[in-house]
């Protein structure tokens, strides 16, 4: 493995264990701008309609993990898994795109 | 009654408005920013019309890709995809009492080319939207779009036409043009995603509620305040070390439409 490859993999690691700032800066903020359960507009409420069932860490958290060191902990948990999901697709993308240029290759052969 | 009167007329309507929409934002305790835009929110035309719109767009850039990735620039778009999951997840408290975070496209887009953005974003954004819930399945091509796609291209864009126009290729200099390409690419982002809330009361009843003069100042807010600010800095500051310690890394083949082929993959 190159050198840089290590250092950027350490920054991202380090990134991942100091991830819950993003949630202890803003603990008693709300939900971001259109991420809203419900809203109340007048004397009506508004909810988005829901299609799926949720995820399986939803809001990056372990669920019921509420309090404000749980949901650290799993904040930290969903950033490791996020991330090696994101890095793994990824490479499988591209190895999609090493394979389809293979295919390629064999059938410019034939003719 | 002139035209002048007119005019002047219209201007204090528009303002009593805009600060009537406000009143309603503040009383209801409304949050701004996201750019991660859930389920529910845009109509099922509009989350159409952007799968319409970034499926060939995603076509490209596969095939961008399998055409100029090397063995040197694959394993740099994997960390910066992890890179700009991971940035995503630190929320900045806004003053109005909503968050915001920045995205890191700019970025990805200066290292390996806008198409390798795309690939990149769309990655996180999938992750992000299937294991986190944090961003719609529906409108996930809209995502995609905003962060995905012009995000890059206008960052990529004005960080080209500023060294461009000033001619010098130092640390500094790319520092700054990437500074500035970041701040005006999430903030052109922020629009984006603040014009498809804001149409939906008139297209799509039932939907996003607020129309575009409550939609576009709040996510504007956010994202000129504190999500563009960080990703300037984090943009700019990555491009100065890389430029000062590690200047082959600005050197790896780029996914553009155009240029010689150097991957190795072809």
């Amino acid at each position: 493995m190159e050198a840089w490859i290590k250092k950027t993999l350490i920054v991202i690691i380090i990134l991942c264990i100091i991830s819950p700032i993003g949630i202890l800066l803003t603990w008693n903020y709300g939900d971001a701008w259109g991420e809203w359960g419900q809203v109340k507009i007048g004397n009506k409420t508004w909810m988005p309609q829901h299609y799926s069932g949720g995820a399986p860490l939803q809001d990056y958290d372990v669920p019921g993990w509420d309090s404000q060191i749980m949901a650290s902990l799993g904040y930290i948990i969903s950033a490791f898994v996020g991330v090696f999901m994101v890095i793994t697709v990824t490479l499988g993308i591209i190895k999609l795109g090493e394979i389809s240029n293979e295919l390629r290759k064999r059938n410019t052969e034939k003719y | 009654m002139n035209l002048n009167y007119l005019f002047f007329k219209f201007l204090i309507f528009s303002v009593v408005r805009i600060k009537y929409l406000y009143a309603i934002r503040v009383t209801e305790k409304i949050k701004g920013d996201t750019m991660h835009i859930p389920d529910g929110y845009l109509g099922p035309a509009t989350c159409l019309f952007f799968y319409v719109v970034m499926i060939p767009i995603w076509y490209i850039a596969f095939k961008i890709a399998r055409k100029k990735m090397n063995e040197k620039s694959v394993p740099m778009l994997a960390m910066l995809s992890a890179f700009a999951f991971i940035v995503m997840m630190f929320n900045w408290p806004v003053p109005d009492g909503t968050t915001a975070h920045m995205v890191g496209a700019v970025l990805i887009a200066i290292l390996l080319g806008p198409w390798a953005s795309v690939i990149a974003i769309s990655v996180a954004l999938l992750i992000q939207a299937f294991f986190f819930g944090d961003g719609g399945l529906t409108s996930y091509a809209a995502n995609c779009f905003n962060m995905g796609f012009v995000m890059p291209f206008v960052g990529y864009y004005v960080y080209r036409f500023l060294l461009k126009v000033i001619k010098k290729d130092n640390a500094w200099t790319l520092g700054v043009s990437g500074a500035i390409g970041g701040y005006v690419g999430i903030n052109t982002a922020a629009f984006m995603a603040g014009l498809e809330f804001g149409i939906q009361p008139f297209i799509a009843p039932g939907y996003c509620p607020y129309p575009f003069t409550v939609s576009i100042p709040a996510m504007l807010l956010a994202h000129m305040l504190v999500a563009g600010p960080v990703e300037a800095v984090v943009t700019g500051a990555v491009l100065y070390y890389l430029k000062s310690h590690a200047s082959h890394l600005l050197k790896l083949s780029k996914l553009t439409l155009r240029g010689e082929s150097h991957g190795s993959m072809d």
